[in-house]
C-alpha cells in the first residue's frame, strides 16, 4: 500500500501530458488493490491445506512480516464478513418475528456480555478434532473465535436500527407495496448503516484484540500456532529478541493506522450520507482515499456493468414477484410451516440435550475445584475492581484538563487513539519481558496487563465529555468565583458522569476478558500464574480438565451478566436521566 | 331543564335505532325550544338524516330556534327549493331574526341560492347534475358509489396489562369520489389511527373496510399518503425518492423515469432530480412528498396533516398549488382525503368537512361545504363554516351511551384534563380581559396565531377551571377569571388551588390522599396506574405530567423525581389555603 503516495506524487509531475498515461496511473492504486487481495486469498488457500505436520516454524526475519501481516489481516477480514452475514440474518428474524424476539434477544444481550476469551479452549479442541490432519481446523478456530468476539455488538446495532426505523418510513413502504429486497435495500440496511460502521470498526479492533491471544497457544502438551503477526510477536518475545519485538510492533501499528486511513475513514465519510438528518451537517469527516476512489474513472465504468444492472433486474424481479403474488395469492405454504416447526424442535432438542450433558458434567465438581473456582472469581473481581479504580484515577482528572484544553487535546487525541489502538494481548509478551526483568511476579503483572487493555475507553469517554461540557455552565463557574473543589464537584464529575459511566461499562467488560490472558502466562517453558478466575479457565485448558473449565466459564458469564444487569445498567439509567445536558 | 335532558335521550335513542317516522313524530309532540334543544344533541349525521325527513313547515318552525350559523348549514342539507320552502314556512319574524344574525356575505349567498331555487321553481327534487357547483344534496350521496365504505370500525388498544382503551368508537363513514373531504379534529382525537384504517394500514378492532365492496385487506388499493413529516428517504436522491414506489410496481427503467419525471414536474421540482433531500428546503420536500404520492396516480390521495410542519406561508403557498392543480384537472387523482388540525385549511380546501369529537375519537360533524372555488378567508360565508366547527370543536362533547347508562355507571371514567400549563391559562385569561372579557374564538386564534389544537386546551382549562365560559364558538370571562388574571403571583396560585381544588377531581383525590398518609407522601406511579385504566398510555402520561404541573402550581403537592412521589405541601402549616399571602 505504500505505492499509493509514489503514484500520487506521479500524477503531479505527469499530469502535463494529455494523454491517457496519467489517468491510467491515477488507476493503479485501485488496479494494485485488487490485486494483491487477489494473491492474498491464494496464499491462504495453500496455507490452509497444508498439513498440520509441518509444524509452522515462525521466521523472525523482518522480511517474513508483510506475509504475517497479510495473513493476520484476512483472518479478521473473513470474520468479520461471516459476522456481517450472521448479524443480518439474526436481527433480521429478531426484529420481524415476534415470537423469535422474545428469546433472542435476551439470548444476544447475555451473549454480549460473556468474556468471549474462556470460549477459546473449548473452540479450538471441538475445531482441531474436527480436522485432525490439516492446518484448516486451527484456521478455522481462531476464525471462528474472532468471530465471537466481534459479532454480538454488531447484531445488537442492527436489531435496534431495525427497530427504530421510523413508522412513516415503515408506511410508505408498505402502502406502496415494496417487496422485501427493496424494503432491505432502500430501507432497512441503509437507516442500519451508520450504526453497523461504527459497530464493525469497534468490532475489528477487538477483532486483533483475540487474533492476538489465539494465533499460538498450547493447549494440554500441543503446540497450537497459525503464522500471523500476533504468534510472531510472541515468538519473539519468548526469545527476547527485542529487535524483532520493535519490527512487529511497528508492522502491527502501520497496518491498523492504515486500515483506518484507507478503510474506516473512506467508509465513514461515504457514510455520511445515511445519516437521518434533515438538515445538512456543518462539518462532515473528510476522507482523501474516498475522494480518489470517486474521481476514478474506472470504478464507476465497472460498476455500469456489473452492479448497476445486476441492482435493477434484482429489483424488478423481486418486485414482480411481489405484485403477482398480490393478484393471485398463493395458497399458505403448509410444508414450509411444517419444515420450520421440525427445525425448531430439532434446534429445542439440541440445546436440551448439551444441557443435560452439561449438568451432567458439572455435577462431577469435586469440593477443592469448586473451592478454586470461587475463591479464583472473588480474586479476579478484586483485580477488575482494582483496575478500574486505577483507569479512572488517572483517566479522569487527566482527561478532563485535555478535554478542557482544545489546544491540548489535539494533540493528545491522536496519540492516544494510536496507543488505544493497540491491542493489549499482543503488548502482553512484551509488558512480560520486562516485568521478569525488573522482578515483579504476575500478582502486579497481571494489573499492569488489564489496565493497559482497559484504561483508554476510559480516557476516551472521559475527553469527549469533558468537550462536551457548555461554555455557559464554565462561564457560570466563573461569574460565581467557583474554587476548584466546587468546580468538580459541580460541574465537572456530574458533567462528564454518563461518558465516565460508558467507559467503565466497556472497560470492565474488557477486563474481565483480558483476565484469562493477564493472569496465567507461559513463557519460556515457564509458567507464571496468580490467583484468579483466568488462571483458572488457563490452567484448566493446559490440563484438559473440561469439567473445571466449564464451571470457571460459567462462572464467570454470570458474574458478568450480573455485573452489568445490577451495577452498570442501573448507573446508567441514573446518567441517562438527572445526568443528562439538554442542549 | 331535566326535561330536555330526557326529550334529548328518547330522541337520541330513537335516531339511533334508525326510527325516524317515531322519532318525527316525537319531535312534534314537544314545545318548539324543547324540541330544537333536543334536535341539537343529536350526532349531526343524525341530525341531517332526520332534518330531511322533516316536513318543510315543521322545519322551518325548528330551525327558528337554533343558533344562525346551525340553522345555515342544516338547511344546506335540503335541496335548493327544498331551502327555499323552508325559509318561507319560517314565522316571518323568526325569519327576519335569521336572516338579519348572517354575516353579510352569507347572506348575499343564500340570497343568490334561493333565487336560483326560485328560478327552477317546480323542480322539487334537483338530480346531481341539475345545478353545477352547488352541491345539491347533503349526506348521504345517493349517486356516487363510494371507494371506501367503513362499518362499524372501532379500535381498542389493549394495554399490557390488560386493560383495553377503546380510541375509536364505532362509526361508520363514506369515502365518496371526485371530492377533497377533509377530517377535523384536535390532537390525540384519533384522526390519524383513522386514516390509516381506512387505507389499510393498521387493522381495525372490529368492523371492516370496503374497496369497491371489497374488503381492502384482500386487494390492495392504489392510494398514496403524503405525511406531515414528508417521509422522505435522505439516502435516496429526489429522483430516487419518487421512483421507489413505481419500482415496487415492477416498471421499467424507462418507464419509471418518465413518470418520476412528469411528477416531479407537475409540483415545480423540474432540475432537483438529483439533489438529496436534506438539500432542501421543508416546502421543497412535501413538493417531493408530493410527486412521491401523485407519481402512482393513486385513486385516493390520502394526506396527514401535510402543510402542519412548514411555516405559514409555504403552506399557504402549497396548499393553493396542490388545489389548482386538483381544480384544474391537471392530476389524474380526482379524490383527496385531508386529515388536519387547521379550521381555516380544512374549510378552504374542502367540499365535505367531517369532525371527530376525541377520547374515543367518533364522528360529531359531518357536512358539505357547498363553496365555490378559489375561496376568500374573508368571504362572510366562509367566516360561518368556520365559526360553525369552532362551535362544535368547543361545545361540551355529547355523551353517546345509552341514558341509562349514565345514571349509574360502575366507574365513571376520570375527568379529561386540557392539556394546559398554569402559565399558558393565565395569558389566555389576560389577553381575553385585555379585550374586554368576551372575545370570538376564532379572531383569539387568529389574533395570537395560535392553532386551534393550541389554544382549546387552554379555553377548555379556564372552563374547567371556572375562569372563563365558552358558548357557540365565543369565550368569556367570568368574575373569578378576571381576579385570576389581574391577581399578583401568590394570589394568582391561591386563587388556582382554590379552583383546582373545587372543580378538578384527580387533584381532589390526591389532596386527600395524600392527607390520610401517615407519611404524606405517595407514589406517583399509584396515579399513572389509575389513569391507565382509562386513557391510552401516552394519554395518561400527559394526564399525569399536567395534574403534575397544576397540582405543583397550586401548593398542592411537591414532587421528587428521583423517587418518583409526590408529598403534601407544607403540612405544618394546614391554614395556607386560607392565607396565602402569609405563606409568601
Amino acid at each position: 500500500m505504500a505505492r499509493d503516495g509514489r503514484s500520487g506524487s506521479g500524477v503531479l509531475t505527469w499530469s502535463r501530458f494529455p494523454s491517457a498515461a496519467p489517468s491510467l496511473l491515477r488507476e493503479l492504486p485501485i488496479l494494485f488493490g485488487a490485486l494483491a487481495v487477489f494473491y492474498a486469498l491464494l496464499a491462504l488457500s495453500h496455507q490452509w491445506a497444508a498439513s498440520v505436520g509441518a509444524q509452522e516454524q515462525i521466521n523472525l526475519s523482518p522480511s517474513a512480516l508483510p506475509r504475517y501481516a497479510m495473513l493476520s489481516i484476512l483472518r479478521i477480514a473473513i470474520a468479520y464478513f461471516l459476522s456481517l452475514l450472521f448479524t443480518l440474518v439474526y436481527g433480521y428474524v429478531a426484529a420481524y418475528n415476534a415470537r423469535a424476539e422474545k428469546f433472542l434477544v435476551p439470548l444476544l444481550d447475555t451473549l454480549q456480555s460473556i468474556p468471549v476469551l474462556s470460549f477459546l479452549p473449548g473452540v479450538m479442541v471441538s475445531m482441531v478434532a474436527l480436522f485432525p490432519t490439516r492446518q484448516i481446523g486451527i484456521e478455522l478456530g481462531s476464525i471462528l473465535l474472532i468471530f465471537t468476539g466481534q459479532v454480538w455488538n454488531m447484531t445488537f446495532s442492527f436489531y435496534s436500527s431495525l427497530k427504530n426505523i421510523p413508522r412513516e418510513m415503515r408506511e410508505v413502504a408498505q402502502i406502496y407495496h415494496w417487496s422485501w429486497w427493496q424494503r432491505f435495500t432502500q430501507m432497512e440496511l441503509p437507516y442500519a448503516v451508520i450504526g453497523l460502521v461504527w459497530n464493525s470498526m469497534m468490532s475489528v479492533a477487538g477483532g486483533w484484540f483475540f487474533l492476538m491471544a489465539c494465533e499460538m497457544f498450547t493447549l494440554g502438551d500441543r503446540d497450537l500456532r497459525l503464522p500471523g503477526l500476533g504468534s510472531y510477536l510472541q515468538t519473539a518475545a519468548n526469545e527476547g529478541n527485542m529487535r524483532a519485538i520493535g519490527y512487529g510492533l511497528a508492522v502491527m501499528i502501520g497496518v491498523i493506522v492504515l486500515t483506518d486511513q484507507l478503510v474506516w475513514r473512506p467508509v465513514i465519510t461515504w457514510a455520511e450520507k445515511f445519516k437521518f438528518e434533515q438538515v445538512e451537517a456543518a462539518d462532515v469527516p473528510d476522507s482523501p482515499v474516498l475522494h480518489f476512489l470517486r474521481h476514478s474513472k474506472i470504478l464507476p465504468l465497472v460498476a455500469r456493468v456489473t452492479v448497476r444492472p445486476l441492482r435493477e433486474s434484482l429489483a424488478l424481479r423481486f418486485a414482480r414477484q411481489n405484485v403477482a403474488a398480490r393478484e393471485n395469492p398463493a395458497p399458505n405454504g403448509g410444508a414450509r410451516h411444517w419444515l420450520m416447526r421440525l427445525l425448531l424442535l430439532g434446534i429445542f432438542l439440541g440445546v436440551a440435550y448439551a444441557f443435560f450433558r452439561m449438568i451432567g458434567l458439572l455435577s462431577g465438581l469435586k469440593p477443592a475445584e469448586l473451592r478454586e473456582i470461587f475463591v479464583g472469581a472473588g480474586a479476579t473481581f478484586l483485580r477488575v475492581a482494582f483496575t478500574l479504580f486505577l483507569a479512572g484515577l488517572w483517566t479522569i482528572p487527566f482527561g478532563v484538563v485535555v478535554g478542557l484544553n482544545p489546544k491540548l487535546s489535539r494533540i493528545v487525541q491522536p496519540i492516544a487513539q494510536v496507543a488505544a489502538s493497540v491491542p493489549a494481548t499482543a503488548l502482553f509478551p512484551v509488558i512480560l519481558l520486562i516485568l521478569i526483568r525488573v522482578g515483579g511476579g504476575l500478582g502486579v503483572g497481571s494489573i499492569v496487563l488489564l489496565l493497559l487493555g482497559t484504561q483508554w475507553y476510559i480516557l476516551f469517554n472521559v475527553i469527549a465529555g469533558a468537550i462536551a461540557i457548555p461554555t455557559d455552565l464554565k462561564e457560570v463557574c466563573d461569574i460565581f468565583r467557583f474554587d476548584r473543589l466546587e468546580r468538580w464537584r459541580e460541574l465537572f464529575l456530574p458533567a462528564i458522569f454518563p461518558y465516565l459511566i460508558t467507559g467503565f461499562v466497556t472497560a470492565s467488560g474488557g477486563a474481565w476478558n483480558a483476565s484469562i490472558v493477564a493472569e496465567y502466562f507461559r513463557f519460556r517453558g515457564h509458567t507464571y500464574t496468580t490467583t484468579g478466575l483466568g488462571a483458572v479457565i488457563s490452567a484448566a485448558t493446559d490440563s484438559g480438565n473440561f469439567r473445571v473449565l466449564l464451571g470457571a466459564t460459567i462462572l464467570m458469564a454470570i458474574m458478568v451478566v450480573t455485573i452489568n444487569r445490577l451495577l452498570w445498567r442501573h448507573l446508567y439509567g441514573v446518567a441517562s436521566t438527572r445526568f443528562r445536558l439538554e442542549s | 331543564m331535566a326535561q330536555t335532558q330526557n326529550s334529548g335521550n328518547k330522541l337520541r335513542e330513537l335516531a339511533a335505532q334508525g326510527q325516524w317516522d317515531a322519532a318525527l313524530e316525537y319531535l312534534r309532540s314537544l314545545d318548539a325550544t324543547p324540541a330544537a334543544s333536543a334536535f341539537l344533541e343529536l350526532p349531526f349525521e343524525k341530525q341531517q338524516a332526520l332534518f330531511q325527513r322533516l316536513p318543510a313547515e315543521f322545519a322551518g318552525t325548528l330551525l327558528s330556534h337554533m343558533p344562525y350559523f346551525h340553522a345555515y348549514v342544516v338547511l344546506h342539507s335540503r335541496p335548493l327549493g327544498k331551502m327555499l320552502e323552508i325559509i318561507n314556512a319560517m314565522h316571518p319574524q323568526e325569519r327576519e331574526r335569521f336572516l338579519e344574525e348572517l354575516p353579510e356575505e352569507a347572506w348575499q349567498a343564500l340570497q343568490e341560492e334561493l333565487e336560483q331555487a326560485r328560478a327552477q321553481a317546480g323542480v322539487e327534487i334537483a338530480g346531481p347534475g341539475a345545478m353545477p357547483g352547488i352541491a345539491p344534496e347533503a349526506l348521504p350521496p345517493a349517486t356516487a358509489v363510494p371507494i371506501f365504505e367503513a362499518r362499524n370500525i372501532e379500535k381498542i388498544y389493549r394495554q399490557p396489562d390488560g386493560h383495553e382503551i377503546q380510541v375509536i368508537a364505532p362509526l361508520n363513514l363514506t369515502i365518496e369520489p371526485d371530492a377533497v373531504i377533509a377530517m377535523l379534529g384536535p390532537s390525540g382525537s384519533g384522526k390519524s389511527t383513522l386514516l390509516r384504517i381506512l387505507c389499510g394500514l393498521s387493522q381495525p378492532t372490529s368492523g371492516e373496510v370496503l374497496w369497491h365492496g371489497r374488503p381492502v385487506a384482500e386487494c390492495h388499493p392504489n392510494v398514496a399518503i403524503v405525511f406531515q413529516s414528508f417521509a422522505l428517504f435522505p439516502w435516496l436522491t429526489v429522483l430516487d425518492n419518487v421512483e421507489a414506489p413505481l419500482l415496487a410496481h415492477g416498471l421499467a427503467h424507462f418507464e419509471r423515469h418518465r413518470r418520476a419525471l412528469r411528477a416531479l414536474d407537475s409540483v415545480g421540482l423540474k432540475g432537483y432530480e438529483s439533489a438529496y433531500p436534506k438539500e432542501l428546503s421543508g416546502g421543497m420536500r412535501q413538493r417531493v412528498g408530493f410527486a412521491r404520492a401523485l407519481a402512482v396516480e393513486p385513486e385516493i390521495l390520502f394526506m396527514d396533516e401535510p402543510f402542519s410542519a412548514l411555516d405559514v406561508l409555504t403552506a399557504e403557498n402549497l396548499r393553493g398549488e396542490l388545489l389548482e392543480l386538483w381544480l384544474a384537472k391537471k392530476i389524474p387523482t380526482r379524490t383527496i382525503f385531508i386529515v388536519t388540525h387547521n379550521i381555516e385549511e380544512a374549510v378552504l380546501l374542502a367540499d365535505r368537512i367531517i369532525v371527530l369529537g376525541r377520547n374515543p375519537a367518533r364522528i360529531r360533524a359531518d357536512f358539505r361545504v357547498p363553496l365555490r372555488h378559489p375561496r376568500d378567508r374573508k368571504d362572510a360565508a366562509f367566516l360561518v363554516y368556520v365559526d360553525y366547527i369552532y362551535k362544535v370543536m368547543t361545545q361540551p362533547e355529547i355523551e353517546l351511551a345509552p341514558p341509562s347508562a349514565t345514571e349509574a355507571r360502575p366507574r365513571a371514567k376520570p375527568v379529561m384534563l386540557p392539556h394546559a400549563r398554569p402559565a399558558g391559562i393565565a395569558g389566555l385569561l389576560e389577553v381575553l380581559v385585555d379585550r374586554g372579557g368576551n372575545e370570538d374564538l376564532y379572531h383569539v386564534a387568529e389574533d395570537l396565531l395560535l392553532e386551534v389544537d393550541d389554544l382549546l386546551p387552554l379555553v377548555e382549562a379556564a372552563t374547567l377551571l371556572g375562569f372563563a365560559m365558552a358558548r357557540e364558538g365565543d369565550v368569556e370571562v367570568t368574575s373569578k377569571g378576571r381576579a385570576f388574571a389581574e391577581a399578583d403571583i401568590p394570589t394568582r396560585r391561591a386563587l388556582f388551588r382554590e379552583a383546582s381544588l373545587a372543580h378538578v377531581p384527580l387533584l381532589q383525590q390526591m389532596k386527600a390522599a395524600l392527607e390520610k398518609k401517615s407519611d404524606r407522601s405517595m407514589p406517583l406511579e399509584f396515579y399513572r396506574d389509575l389513569l391507565d385504566e382509562h386513557f391510552p398510555e401516552e394519554e395518561a402520561n400527559q394526564q399525569i405530567e399536567t395534574a403534575l404541573g397544576w397540582g405543583r402550581y397550586a401548593d398542592i403537592f411537591t414532587y421528587d423525581s428521583e423517587t418518583d412521589t409526590i408529598r403534601l405541601e407544607s403540612p405544618l402549616v394546614p391554614t395556607e389555603s386560607q392565607n396565602p399571602e402569609a405563606h409568601h
